[in-house]
């Protein structure tokens, strides 16, 4: 395997020496273009006290191509399905080689803030969402203080 | 600052711009590789990462866009200020690595003479840094041949000198003698012809006294009668004339018959000497001559000193062989392509080319010298060159004619640059001391100076410092820096310093042919010629290198003017003890262990040695004279021939010694051995088949047998074990022994031993009545045995059995002073020795006759037709003799031990056929467990000691062996761990890719094995094993296969490959072996075992992957008991699994878990003779130990690094005196309780 690219490097000394609050991603020891990454849900949503398990890996041509992120926990969100694909624009065609990991992640965390239910990914998720918000957002409560509390 | 930083960093790569190229949106990133990366080459265009602007690509690509001239400005004065290194690559351009075929900033390695970037340069470097510690190691491990050598050679010198006194005092002894006889025997001659001159002296004055007295009588006689006697004067009577004229008649008659014997004085003296004078002081003048080769003959084999010959040539030339490969590896691993080149400059290889190339991209990618030698850790001969090169005129302008000759010289030069550096050069060898070299003094001092690490790095590609441009400089840096070397050297040495210059030149010309493998490519002419060149070349230079290199011409002259009066002596002197030092196992050595005969070893040993050969003295011989050359060559022939002809003798003996059934080689032993067990446990069978119809016509011995089988309580078990099997160990030692004092005749015995073994059996057996215990004929038997302490049962004491050996004693005296002097076996002992095998094999039929029952026969000799059919190629004969040998136990066992010493299974029928009877026979077979055990456990219960009460007790280490490192005696990860012969501790040092062994207290004793995978090679060995007659069985891990090894270490043979198929490993781990020699294999990533026979034949596997009954996950290491219970460490499943050999789980216990009985990931197993299990909790960093069902017992030990305490288990094993060996993998020790 060749050797790793110094931007991966330099990001992951960046993320371990100033974490971003909130965000914690470790590289795997067997494999340092995988991370293991844990969100907090960001207060004033639903999500909030809850904490989401992802899972972040860094392909070959990374960083001409976006890394690969998904939630392992389960959560109620219109944009994330239940298998945790993240339906995130940055991740798919807006990504840019500016962008970072750190950068990818707050995107995610702000993502859990504001749910967008019109690009939904979790089509059933995204429905109620916008038929019946409340329910949704209570939903999500649920989801998080069974899924994301209890570890 | 920090913003600043920012700005500063591409927010593609997060370093620092590299050639920041401006888009048009404003945003600047660097243009390879991260604009290159971001191009889409389909619509030619470029989106900017910040604020997504697509741009299209100018005409030329991305480097058509602009440089953002201020950024790179900003660069700049960033550098400045904060002083930090510039980009090293700035200015440079990528390329694609000629290695992984990245795109990167390349450069050149040595390594593989490609166009590499730095990642892949690194791997190089690591590899290269790598392979020098390995073959430093080597060297390490190789140089005490060396210093033997040295202490030999000391040791010669001082024989030659007590030599070269003793005939001294000898000649002036024999001077002086003959000295003494030439001076005593002149003064008896003088002093005879002394007396006798005067004796005749006095009587030849007497004589004349007499006669003149006479004469003047008869004169004045004559006057008187003239007178008057003739006048009438009547004076006179006539009576007194009467008287006158009788007395002047007498007168007459005196005168007439006076005779004076003249003859008698004129005799003459004269010197007869006994030899002929000239050949006597011809002889006295040679009376002795310094005879060098009776002086050989004298000295021999002691001091070998004047003896170039030596034995074993074969063997001390590959150890040559490999020395020099080391040395070339050694000299390609420092890069030092200079060095190497010399064969394939001499070869007629173009000069100007790859040195050239090498050169500057080594040396020269700054381009100039200077920069080099500040640089490059080595001096070498494309730079010295290229400094003649480069400086030609300003150097040489004296003689300015000879420039146009300087540039065919430099390819000459350059061999002798090196030899001409300041470099304390081996004078054999010519291997340089790099510490003298200045570039590695330079590097040293850099290291002192807190910046790197060993001073034999290789050479480091040249930092790219941007060094700001010095001047080439050369001149007066060298001077300065040889000034500082020179006296750096003189203070190492204490070297004379003079300027003669032909002592300068001549050790260069000398040393450059020295160095050349063949000399006659160098004509003297040429030689000469060069010389005087190079002399003016030299001259000039500086002074410094004048003073400096006559102190290296007489550091090179001396060893050589002391070789080359005596050149062959001298040399050969230097390769003798090399040979007979250095060689791990050296004929004598191998002769002892393996072979017997050493009567005629000597000769055999006086014969080859003449010839030694070695690469160093042909090179000198070859300097000194042409002839010498061809002389050793024959001479090489010749030996090789003798040697070949010894091993052949070997051979001959070996398979003579197989043909007679005499299990004369270890191999042999052991297959006698096991085929007595095997056949015992064939006895087994056949009685129990045939309980009911119990013969009464049956032999003692039967019978003692039968009552064996019919009262099986464990106990008795145990010890019946031992009696059976208490013989065989000693035939391990003793025919090892015999081999070494006697010859062929040496094994026989051991047949006998069987019968008197077995009718002292019967002899016991038959003192008590069956209705008697049969634990008490045991006992019995057990104390007689303590008392008499033969080594019989005590395999480890040599000394005692030396002495006692049935052996090495009068036999049959022996036997009958153990009281078995009444079995019918004694009589045969009583007879030659020789003989008697033979004897005892006739004698077998008949002792089948009587104690064998026809149904036996019938039975085996099925048996004996399935070998017979499955391997039999044998003559009719001895087809006759393996069917007799079915019915009767010594007969079988030497049937099967020829059948055996083929490497034929026997087990395999019994054992692992599918026979249900066999299985449970074998378990219960009293045949079976190791006899190394056995033995242990008569000793232990003679000590009275319960290994269970030991057990119970350990905890206290009693002492560790190694600690990290590669020197003897040091380990580095070392894995598995096993007992050998006479307590003997085995070590696979895994990470050092070698086995150790120490003795019994952990003193070490040899080592073996080095890193590759050839034959004899490891690649991070992981278990060790030791069969019964001592040979090593590894498990070499990264190379997926087991190797055997003599109990010399000596290679004897290796099988399996990669694979999942029967016989191939993945990963192979922990190996064992059973008392009859099978081998068994922890597949650890084909989760299973696999059993082989010794010879390497697959017999069986079981398990695979999983974790159900019967299912392993990583098994790492296997241990087989007595009882032929098979014990692996199922690592991954936290248990330890016990099966049959037939693979069929008997038990297992454990489970994940820090209690009591708990594993995680359990490593080592060992079982010691009484069952008990002792397992290496890896996980747990503890020792815990079972008893034989599987109760825990005890448990000891935790994480750590101090005594008793462990990090990361791996192997343990058990010895017969209840210690407990375990691998402490990360401490890298070995801790003994």
């Amino acid at each position: 395997m060749a050797a790793l690219p110094r931007r991966i490097i330099k990001e992951t000394q960046r993320l371990m020496q100033e974490p971003v609050p909130g965000i914690s991603a470790v590289p795997d020891d067997s494999n340092a273009r995988y991370f293991h990454v844990i969100v907090t849900g960001p207060e004033d949503s639903p999500f909030e006290g809850g904490l989401f398990k992802l899972e972040l890996f860094l392909p070959e041509d990374y960083p001409m191509s976006a890394p690969k992120v998904r939630f392992i926990t389960k959560i109620y969100h219109p944009n994330i399905d239940r298998l945790g694909r993240i339906c995130l624009d940055i991740l798919k065609d807006k990504w840019s080689p500016a962008l970072q990991i750190r950068t990818v992640l707050l995107s995610i965390q702000a993502l859990l803030s504001a749910p967008n239910p019109d690009d939904p990914l979790a089509n059933d998720v995204a429905e109620l969402w916008k038929v019946n918000e409340s329910e949704a957002i209570r939903n999500a409560k649920e989801w998080t203080r069974r899924y994301a509390m209890d570890n | 600052m920090e913003q600043f930083e920012q700005l500063l960093t591409c927010a593609i790569c997060l370093d620092r711009y590299r050639n920041p190229k401006l888009l048009p949106c404003q945003h600047s990133f660097c243009m390879e590789p991260c604009l290159e990366g971001l191009v889409d080459y389909v619509r030619r265009q470029v989106k900017c990462p910040e604020c997504r602007a697509e741009h299209r690509i100018p005409y030329n690509g991305v480097q058509g866009f602009p440089t953002n001239v201020t950024l790179q400005r900003f660069l700049e004065l960033h550098i400045e200020i904060t002083g930090e290194l510039p980009d090293p690559t700035s200015g440079q351009i990528m390329e694609r690595c000629n290695v992984c075929s990245e795109k990167a900033y390349c450069s050149f390695c040595s390594h593989c003479d490609k166009k590499i970037c730095e990642e892949c340069k690194g791997a190089h470097m690591e590899i290269l840094r790598r392979e020098i510690s390995r073959i430093n190691n080597q060297i390490r491990r190789g140089i005490h041949r060396l210093q033997d050598t040295l202490s030999l050679v000391e040791k010669n010198t001082q024989n030659i000198q007590t030599n070269c006194s003793s005939v001294g005092e000898e000649v002036e002894e024999i001077y002086r003698r003959l000295n003494k006889a030439l001076k005593d025997r002149t003064e008896y001659l003088r002093g005879e012809l002394d007396k006798y001159l005067s004796t005749e002296l006095r009587s030849l004055t007497n004589l004349k006294e007499n006669l003149e007295q006479e004469i003047s009588n008869i004169l004045s006689n004559c006057d008187l009668a003239d007178k008057h006697m003739n006048e009438n004067v009547d004076i006179w009577d006539d009576c007194e004339l009467m008287d006158a004229k009788e007395i002047f008649l007498k007168t007459v008659e005196f005168i007439r018959n006076f005779e004076y014997e003249n003859s008698d004085y004129s005799r003459k003296v004269r010197l007869v000497l006994g030899h002929d004078p000239n050949q006597l002081v011809l002889h006295v003048a040679g009376f002795g001559d310094l005879n060098i080769t009776n002086a050989n003959s004298v000295f021999g084999q002691s001091s070998s000193l004047l003896q170039p010959p030596v034995p074993g040539l074969m063997r001390s030339k590959s150890d040559h062989r490999l020395a020099s490969q080391f040395r070339q590896q050694e000299e390609r691993g420092y890069g030092e392509r200079g060095y190497g080149d010399e064969d394939q400059v001499l070869s007629g290889r173009k000069f100007g080319e790859r040195p050239k190339s090498t050169g500057e991209s080594r040396y020269g990618r700054g381009g100039d010298y200077g920069d080099d030698y500040d640089h490059d850790s080595r001096p070498t001969r494309s730079k010295y060159s290229s400094r003649f090169r480069r400086h030609p005129t300003t150097e040489n302008d004296s003689d300015s004619e000879q420039t146009p000759r300087v540039r065919f010289n430099e390819h000459k030069e350059r061999e002798r640059t090196l030899d001409t550096e300041d470099v304390a050069k081996g004078p054999l060898s010519g291997i340089t001391r790099l510490a003298d070299s200045p570039r590695v003094m330079k590097k040293m001092q850099e290291c002192e100076s807190g910046k790197t690490k060993k001073k034999e790095d290789p050479p480091k590609p040249p930092e790219p410092k941007v060094v700001p441009k010095r001047p080439p400089p050369p001149a007066v840096r060298q001077v300065s820096e040889e000034d500082e070397i020179s006296r750096i050297k003189k203070q190492n040495k204490g070297a004379t310093t003079s300027t003669e210059t032909t002592a300068e030149m001549r050790p260069a010309a000398e040393d450059r042919q020295r160095k050349t493998p063949v000399p006659e490519a160098v004509s003297s002419a040429e030689e000469s010629e060069e010389s005087t060149t190079v002399q003016q070349r030299k001259t000039p230079t500086k002074t410094a290198a004048a003073t400096r290199r006559p102190s290296d011409a007489t550091h090179k002259k001396s060893p050589r003017s002391a070789s080359s009066d005596s050149s062959s002596t001298e040399s050969s002197t230097s390769s003798n003890p090399i040979r007979t030092t250095g060689a791990p196992f050296t004929t004598e050595e191998v002769k002892k262990k393996i072979l017997s005969k050493v009567e005629p070893t000597p000769p055999v040993r006086k014969a080859p040695s003449p010839v030694q050969n070695k690469p160093f003295q042909s090179r000198f011989l070859q300097n000194k004279t042409s002839t010498a050359a061809p002389q050793e060559d024959d001479e090489v022939e010749t030996s090789s021939e003798e040697e070949t002809e010894t091993e052949e003798e070997s051979d001959e003996e070996t398979e003579k010694t197989d043909t007679k059934e005499i299990a004369k080689s270890d191999i042999g032993a052991l297959l006698a051995r096991s085929a007595n067990a095997r056949d015992n446990s064939v006895e087994n069978i056949r009685r129990r088949s045939r309980d009911d119809t119990d013969s009464p016509s049956r032999t003692r011995y039967t019978s003692s047998r039968e009552r064996e089988k019919e009262e099986p309580p464990k106990y008795t078990r145990t010890r019946n074990t031992t009696v059976t099997e208490e013989e065989p160990p000693k035939y391990g030692y003793t025919s090892r022994f015999l081999n070494k004092s006697k010859s062929s005749a040496a094994i026989p015995p051991e047949e006998e031993d069987h019968s008197s073994r077995y009718s002292s059996a019967a002899d016991d057996d038959s003192k008590y009545p069956t209705s008697r215990s049969r634990y008490m004929a045991m006992k019995e038997r057990r104390q007689r045995l303590a008392r008499s302490r033969s080594s019989q049962q005590f395999g480890d004491e040599d000394e005692s059995e030396e002495a006692i050996s049935p052996t090495s004693s009068n036999p049959s005296a022996y036997l009958a002073s153990r009281g078995y002097g009444s079995s019918s076996s004694a009589h045969d002992l009583a007879r030659s020795r020789s003989s008697h095998a033979l004897k005892s094999r006739d004698n077998s039929p008949d002792r089948s006759a009587s104690s064998a029952t026809e149904k036996d026969g019938a039975a085996l000799s099925s048996w004996a037709r399935y070998l017979k059919s499955k391997y039999g190629n044998r003559s009719g004969t001895k087809d006759k003799d393996v069917t007799s040998s079915v019915s009767t136990p010594s007969a079988s066992s030497s049937g099967a031990a020829r059948r055996l010493s083929l490497g034929l299974p026997l087990r395999s029928s019994t054992e692992l056929a599918s026979s249900d009877d066999d299985s449970k026979n074998m378990q219960g077979s009293p045949t079976t467990p190791t006899a190394a055990m056995a033995v242990a456990g008569i000793a232990q219960a003679v000590a009275g000691t319960t290994p269970r009460g030991q057990y119970l007790q350990k905890c206290e280490q009693l002492f560790q062996i190694g600690s990290r490192g590669s020197e003897a005696g040091c380990f580095t990860w070392p894995r598995g761990v096993a007992v050998g012969p006479d307590n003997t501790i085995v070590v696979a040092d895994s990470s050092n890719h070698r086995v150790q062994v120490f003795d019994a207290n952990g003193r070490f004793l040899k080592e073996f094995g080095q890193y590759g995978n050839k034959e004899g090679e490891f690649d991070c060995l992981a278990g060790v094993a030791v069969n019964r007659i001592g040979q090593y069985i590894i498990a070499d891990r990264y190379n997926h296969r087991i190797q055997v090894f003599d109990p010399s270490g000596r290679f004897l043979r290796a099988f399996g490959s990669q694979g999942t198929a029967d016989g191939r490993f993945n990963y192979p781990w922990g190996i064992t072996t059973d008392a009859l020699g099978f081998i068994y294999v922890c597949d650890k990533e084909n989760h299973r075992v696999q059993v082989f026979q010794s010879d390497g034949t697959f017999v069986g596997k079981f398990g695979s992957m999983g974790n159900k009954e019967g299912q392993l996950e990583h098994p790492h290491y296997i241990a087989v008991s007595s009882t032929n219970r098979v014990v692996v460490s199922d690592s991954n499943n936290h248990r330890i699994q016990i099966f049959d050999v037939n693979g069929k789980v008997l038990t297992s216990f454990g489970s994940e878990g820090s209690e009591e009985g708990q594993f995680k990931f359990p490593r080592g197993v060992a079982v010691d003779d009484q069952g008990y299990i002792c397992v290496a909790d890896s996980g747990n960093n503890r020792i815990q130990i079972f008893s034989p069902d599987g109760t825990f017992l005890r448990a000891f030990g935790c994480w750590g690094i101090g005594k008793g305490e462990f990090k990361g288990l791996e192997g343990v094993a058990m010895t017969s005196n209840g210690h407990i060996l375990v691998c402490d993998r990360e401490n890298h020790r070995i801790q003994v309780f």
